[in-house]
């Protein structure tokens, strides 16, 4: 029986980097080839050693999936691509391939920023790696090869993202990044089809939870930055380049015009331009909210945001600034951070994750004094706030998903064990349910299918007797006879690689005839004229009351109404067709008398 | 050690023990585990340095209530500390020893099955099998028995880490006298007897690992296919790790089942099953009987019914460099096979034992599957280009002429026909695939003997390849390297005629517009690239350029280069830059008088760097002067040079990318060493006379003044000062390397009288602020002030301007070195220290919160 793998190399059952392999119909997928940002070594990335010890990832993969552009998720692919040498094709759609390298080069400068950091890719090796990409539109079916063929949907989690249909010949796999409630009720893209794979590979980060709307963080997020400006401190958000860092700017220039507010708002990076024209370029796939009022006006021209200089840090009064890196490990934002950090009136927000041995971390675990440089320490007087405005979906969301696309089984990814746990509990009531660790492989076993031609005769008859042409998203029986080509072997070894049952075949007739005699003279005299008629075949008159002409069944039944009225009941199998219309036919002249 | 660390670590332990759930994160363990190995390592004993590790040790391993992620960080610390003879002995004599490594203790208590435990389990073996104690140990405990059934375990990462496992377990049996006991004759003679019995036991192992190996080969049924493949890895590990008498006894054991196992013609077990012929064929003697039986096999596997697994095979034994001849020759002929019938092209003689499997193959190319067998077919052409000329089924040459004509067939504009199998050209026309591997093929080619003849071919076919609008973009790249690879090898350029260029440069040109920004960059790459080959024959007899032969020099290529600066995608414009620069250096090291095209280069490349948006091309433009002003042998006699540094340094420094600082600051550098080395100009845009070119002497303080000023006029200073207080590591690392460079050469010439006549203006007050800082935290003079106040006297300072500083009183004040000293230091060495670790796990500790009860919880899950 043909069997789909699932073999995680990184998120089974842990958030750290997305590397999950697949076998579908005899091919190979990598979906997601992500990177840990909590390790300075190889560690961060995927051993590829695993998919295949002689190096040639080309030769193995046929592919390989980015869902989206966060760093765990795609992080490692210069480094596949560039420096263990993978060269074949890597798609993930338009607006991940325009805010990847972004990204990428952010934590380029961060690792380079540290010392002794080696086996890291370059500026040239990421643009190699994205001029090696193949960019996917949405609903649109794309041939990796003859047989592999692979779709992507909507997912909305963050601008760009996907959820990926795999197919080879009947056997299918979703690949899906949690999918938020944007995806589920966004009017542009449709929602993915009722495609019911073999497998349903979801993240489940949020599995046991259900989360409050993101409308009430959003709510609290304005808050808390109003609050501060009103008390005439500084608010500082750490962030990356790009992603959480448009939506936040949207949200404070949106109540800063609202509530008519003067202090200054400004962005540290230099790379806000190039976020804000992906933002603009790619607007079919931000969420209903940010189209609708694009509509109104452009909102990433922003009124109130400005550029940073580090002068202005040292300005007096009320300030917000988003300043990079997110993790307050270096850079401007630590630098800011520093500054402010005296102040109890001032606040930092913490919008995402941070890996131990940053001070975002520290702080976030409520470290109060910090050591720094030459021994000194930094007393961290200010607000320390945490905000998590990722959009994983929750246990609800990944239900409602199930439902949607009724998969033949789930897999559960980017998760913590116990959680999923969890989830997987709730889903096998419905569904069976999977949650390997990584390095451990998942089979499941599909039907076989086998694809035949059909003859354009055939089609053209289905087309006059007016029904619809075979589609494969409404399957409907279709009559017809099967040619095997090529193999011609004996039935019982047909039967028996086939693993079937010999099956006969046997045809029956009635013939009335006039006969005044007994039911068994009725026979015998049957017997007696056949044996004449029929000189060269075996002719045996059974003990049970019917006469047999080679596998040919004779009984005799009078009618009810009428005792000389005989019913003769002729039963043969398919092998003697020709004898049993024969003697049909014979019978039906009646007896000689 | 820091001794903080060894303090605060017991309170870590207890808060493991307690908490294991609470961690900071899913790294932390591992980061503990790593400062443990570095202590073992620097030859201190963990034990001492830790003490309290054992107790930790033994009370999880008693209590195994911990979570699975704290029980298998537990597993792998017992085994770093049994890697040490006394670690080793502690743990034996608490009796934590077994315990940890008895695998039934952990079956029995239901956490066996978590493959987390089962890694830890592993790993912690592997770490303690470093002595003698270990292996007696390992041997007593009987551990062989669940370390081989490991080795088909359904998780790939125990699998592997028990197969390395036992590959270290059969290496220490191998040489039981080489490991371990360090001690003294009497230590030796007391462990005499035990050793006599632990030899006993080894030669158990192996017989154990040789029956194992021997029964699980055969592959039986079906289902055990992966467990095959697994035991098959291991068997090639083992045979490549362990050395003889050890690797014969194992390949004796072995070598009736893998005969077998070749009979059975299971496709997916060609490739691990080649690995363990060939890894067990590359050590042996040629007249041992073990190695006739090894190449039989292998010319079984070349003849095998199925050509997708001859062709693997015959790779494999291409690629083991293995040294029958015969072998080798059979190999490269069943590979070029698919080449041979695809194009026609007769690269083989009629030969009666390939004709079977020609047929077999010309079947399968009919087929979808032709594809990844030509595949395979050109990715081993290297290899077969490396054999000895003797060994080649046929020239090199021929080769060539069939991989151009398998790139015509694939090339979806060209009409070209071959003689050879007509049905595969469905597949192949317009397959990325195939045509990356032919171009990768042809690139190899190049070196070949005797090409120079199809040059003209190879350019036609590559002209085409960049013409057709179907070419995918990595294959237009590929093109392109094909085209610098055969420019570079075939310096006789005299075949490329005049058609032959036109065609290649409207080919380019249209690349140079493609919708694609791919296409476009490589385009472009691709002409910078071409300056940088070497010299050629054209075809009228005379030595030129490549770039000037294939696409008619500069005149072609600059214009082209300068629309590009306007492309909408940032790669492109960089790319352009870049390619400028390439193309304009040697005029630049002749001394060219600048044209006025070269003149308005300078002005967009200024008008870049002022406004364009992304990093990418800000830095190609402070690089391409870097490079002018590395390839001018006088920069200072090239005025418009001259006049463009001090602006590139003032925007550059001010830049909001940290690389386009850094260059800036490589700038920097290349104008401070010309003016201590070189001779310079009074002013940066006077005209020179001869008598003023003379080098400044040391020990002049006129020179060293008139230098430095320079230097501050060109914003070389001021540009240094930006540096070294900017946030970004590399950056005021640079300029503080500079500084103390600077401070080198000037301030022991200089006294404090002539110093003062030199000031430099900072650009924004933001730096003078911090420098002023820094000046201020180092000394309690305020040298502005005063150094402003001494010009005043002097009449050179009009008046006391709060953003000027003399230069040499910063110089001296500023404590660069201490500076240095933090600069040189990873930037997160404070928080990603053991000591941080350690506050950062009992800080996470005592925040945490009942679950589902902490919005923290969140976050920690959270993308990055």
């Amino acid at each position: 029986m043909p069997e789909i793998k699932v073999t995680p190399l990184g998120a089974g059952q842990d958030v750290g980097r997305s590397c999950i392999l697949v076998s579908i119909g005899g091919k190979n997928i990598m979906l997601d080839c992500g990177m840990h940002m909590g390790y300075n070594d190889d560690r961060r990335f995927p051993d590829f050693s695993y998919i295949t010890q002689n190096g040639r990832l080309t030769d193995f993969l046929d592919c390989v999936i980015i869902s989206h552009f966060h760093l765990d998720h795609c992080g490692a692919l210069p480094y596949m691509s560039e420096m263990v040498g993978y060269d074949g094709p890597i798609y993930m759609t338009h607006p991940t391939k325009a805010i990847c390298p972004i990204l990428l080069e952010d934590f380029r400068k961060i690792t380079v920023d540290k010392k002794g950091e080696t086996n890291f890719f370059t500026s040239q090796m990421i643009k190699d790696c994205m001029k090696k990409v193949i960019p996917l539109n949405l609903h649109q079916t794309v041939q990796v090869d003859d047989e592999l063929e692979i779709k992507a949907y909507y997912a909305g989690h963050v601008l760009g993202a996907a959820m990926v249909h795999i197919k080879v010949g009947s056997e299918s796999v979703v690949y899906t990044v949690s999918v938020n409630k944007f995806a589920l009720c966004h009017s542009g893209a449709a929602w993915i089809d009722k495609c019911r794979p073999d497998i349903l590979i979801s993240e489940s980060t949020y599995a046991t939870t259900i989360r409050d709307s993101k409308r009430c963080r959003e709510r609290d997020f304005l808050k808390k930055v109003h609050e501060t400006i009103e008390r005439g401190g500084k608010v500082l958000i750490p962030v990356f380049a790009l992603g959480r860092a448009q939506e936040l700017c949207i949200l404070l220039e949106t109540f800063w015009e609202r509530m008519n507010l003067k202090a200054p708002i400004y962005f540290s990076t230099g790379l806000t331009e190039k976020a804000n024209h992906y933002y603009k370029l790619f607007i079919t796939w931000t969420n209903q909210k940010i189209r609708k009022t694009f509509v109104q006006r452009n909102m990433f021209e922003f009124k109130h945001i400005k550029a940073f200089d580090r002068s202005y840090a040292d300005n007096p009064g009320p300030m917000v600034v988003f300043a990079t890196p997110g993790m307050l490990h270096a850079g401007q934002s630590l630098q800011i951070f520093k500054k402010w950090a005296g102040n109890d009136k001032n606040m930092v927000i913490m919008p995402g994750y941070c890996v131990q041995g940053t001070i975002g971390h520290k702080i976030l675990n409520g470290q109060r004094k910090l050591e720094m440089e030459g021994r000194s320490t930094l007393d961290v007087k200010l607000q320390v706030e945490y905000m998590s405005f990722s959009a994983h979906a929750d246990a609800k969301g990944i239900m409602q998903l199930i439902r949607m696309a009724e998969p033949r089984n789930m897999l559960l990814v980017h998760g913590e064990a116990a959680k999923m746990e969890f989830l997987k509990g709730k889903i096998e009531q419905e569904f069976n349910c999977y949650m390997p660790a990584n390095g451990e492989t998942v089979a499941v076993t599909t039907n076989p299918s086998v694809p035949v031609d059909i003859s354009l005769n055939l089609l053209k008859r289905e087309m006059t007797l007016g029904g619809p042409l075979p589609d494969p998203k409404k399957p409907r029986t279709m009559h017809g006879t099967l040619i095997m080509k090529e193999n011609l072997v004996s039935s019982e070894q047909a039967l028996k690689e086939l693993g079937l049952n010999e099956h006969q075949l046997r045809f029956t007739c009635r013939v009335q005839l006039q006969d005044p005699h007994s039911d068994s003279d009725t026979l015998h005299r049957i017997y007696t004229h056949l044996k004449s008629v029929l000189k060269d075949y075996t002719i045996q008159h059974l003990p049970d009351g019917t006469v047999m002409v080679e596998s040919i069944v004779i009984k005799v039944s009078s009618s009810a109404e009428d005792a000389n009225a005989k019913v003769l009941l002729l039963s043969w199998s398919y092998q003697d067709e020709d004898l049993g219309s024969y003697l049909s036919s014979l019978l039906k002249k009646g007896l000689p008398t | 050690m820091d001794s903080q660390c060894v303090s605060i670590l017991p309170r870590v332990c207890g808060v493991l023990l307690v908490s294991g759930s609470s961690l900071p994160d899913d790294t932390s363990l591992e980061k503990l585990l790593d400062w443990f190995t570095t202590i073992a390592q620097t030859g201190t004993s963990l034990l001492e340095a830790c003490p309290c590790l054992v107790d930790f040790v033994s009370k999880v391993a008693f209590n195994y209530t911990s979570g699975s992620s704290i029980l298998s960080f537990t597993l792998k610390l017992t085994g770093l500390i049994g890697a040490s003879e006394d670690g080793f002995k502690v743990l034996k004599e608490c009796s934590v020893l077994k315990l940890v490594f008895n695998p039934q203790h952990w079956q029995e208590a239901g956490l066996w099955e978590d493959p987390c435990l089962r890694i830890g389990w592993i790993q912690g073996l592997k770490m303690i099998l470093k002595h003698s104690e270990a292996l007696s140990f390992f041997a007593q405990a009987d551990l062989i028995e669940p370390l081989l059934q490991l080795q088909t375990d359904s998780s790939l990462f125990v699998a592997s880490a028990a197969n390395q496992t036992l590959a270290q377990v059969l290496l220490l049996c191998q040489s039981p006298s080489s490991v371990g006991h360090n001690g003294s004759k009497n230590r030796d003679l007391e462990h005499n007897s035990a050793s006599m019995e632990t030899t006993q036991n080894y030669s158990g192992i192996i017989t154990k690992v040789s029956d194992y190996l021997n029964k699980s080969v055969v592959l039986k049924e079906i289902s055990q296919l992966p467990g095959s493949q697994q035991i098959l890895r291991l068997l090639a590990l083992l045979l490549v790790r362990v050395g003889p008498p050890l690797r014969d006894t194992l390949l004796l054991a072995v070598i009736n089942s893998l005969e077998e196992l070749v009979t059975t013609s299971c496709s997916q077990l060609t490739v691990p099953l080649l690995d363990v012929i060939l890894a067990a064929n590359s050590g042996l003697r040629d007249d041992c009987v073990p190695k006739q039986r090894l190449i039989r096999l292998l010319w079984v596997m070349l003849n095998m019914k199925k050509p997708v697994d001859v062709m693997q095979a015959a790779a494999a034994v291409l690629r083991s460099h293995q040294s029958d001849p015969a072998l080798s020759a059979h190999s490269a002929r069943v590979l070029l096979l698919p080449l041979d019938i695809v194009t026609g092209v007769s690269l083989l003689d009629e030969n009666s034992t390939e004709e079977e499997l020609r047929i077999l193959i010309t079947e399968q190319l009919k087929r979808k599957s032709c594809i990844s067998m030509i595949c395979v077919c050109l990715s081993n052409i290297p290899q077969i280009t490396l054999m000895a000329s003797d060994c080649l089924p046929c020239p090199q040459r021929l080769i060539v002429t069939a991989v151009l004509l398998l790139l015509r067939l694939c090339c979806v504009d060209s009409s070209s026909s071959s003689a050879g199998c007509v049905e595969v050209v469905r597949f192949i026309t317009g397959n990325s695939k195939v045509q990356k591997c032919a171009l990768e093929a042809l690139l190899v080619l190049s070196k070949s003997p005797g090409v120079k003849m199809v040059l003209v071919e190879v350019f036609k076919v590559l002209t085409e390849y960049l013409n057709s609008h179907s070419s995918d973009p990595s294959v237009l790249q590929k093109s392109y390297q094909a085209v610098i690879k055969w420019v570079r090898v075939c310096p006789d350029l005299s075949c490329i005629t005049d058609q032959l260029r036109e065609g290649f440069i409207q080919a380019v040109r249209k690349r140079a517009c493609d919708t694609r920004w791919e296409a476009r960059d490589s385009t472009v790459e691709f002409l910078g690239h071409l300056v940088g080959a070497p010299s050629c024959w054209a075809f009228t007899e005379q030595e030129m350029e490549p770039s000037d032969v294939l696409l008619g020099g500069c005149s072609f290529t600059v214009p082209l280069l300068k629309e590009a600066l306007q492309d909408p995608e940032s790669y492109v414009r960089a790319s352009s830059i870049s390619a400028l620069a390439q193309t304009l250096t040697p005029s630049w090291q002749d001394g060219t008088a600048l044209t006025q095209e070269q003149e308005d280069i300078v002005t967009q490349l200024q008008e870049v760097l002022f406004q364009d948006s992304e990093g990418f091309a800000r830095r190609a433009a402070v690089k391409y002067f870097i490079a002018w002003f590395s390839a001018c042998s006088s920069p200072s006699s090239c005025w418009l040079l001259m006049q463009s540094v001090p602006t590139v340094l003032s925007q550059g420094v001010a830049d909001l990318d940290w690389e386009v600082k850094l260059h800036t600051l490589e700038l920097a550098e290349l104008v401070l060493d010309r003016a201590f080395s070189d001779p310079s100009p009074s002013h940066p845009y006077a005209v020179m006379s001869d008598q003023d070119h003379r080098l400044p002497i040391a020990g002049q303080q006129s020179d060293l003044l008139s230098s430095l000023k320079n230097l501050v006029d060109w914003g070389v200073v001021s540009a240094l000062l930006c540096g070294v207080v900017d946030c970004d590591r590399p950056v005021a690392l640079k300029a503080c390397q500079l500084l103390l460079k600077l401070r080198g050469i000037v301030c022991p010439v200089m006294d404090n009288t002539a110093d003062t006549r030199v000031f430099c203006q900072l650009a924004g007050a933001s730096v003078m602020q911090q420098v002023r800082k820094i000046q201020e935290m180092g000394k309690d003079t305020c040298v502005v002030s005063e150094a402003c106040s001494e010009a005043d006297k002097e009449g050179i300072c009009a008046s006391v301007d709060p953003e000027c500083v003399s230069v040499c009183e910063v110089l001296r004040v500023l404590d660069l070195d201490e500076k240095l000293s933090i600069l040189t230091q990873s930037s997160d060495h404070i928080y990603n220290s053991p000591l941080s670790l350690l506050q950062d796990i009992l800080t996470a500790a005592a925040a945490s919160s009942p679950p589902g009860q902490d919005p923290r919880q969140e976050l920690v899950m959270d993308c990055y």
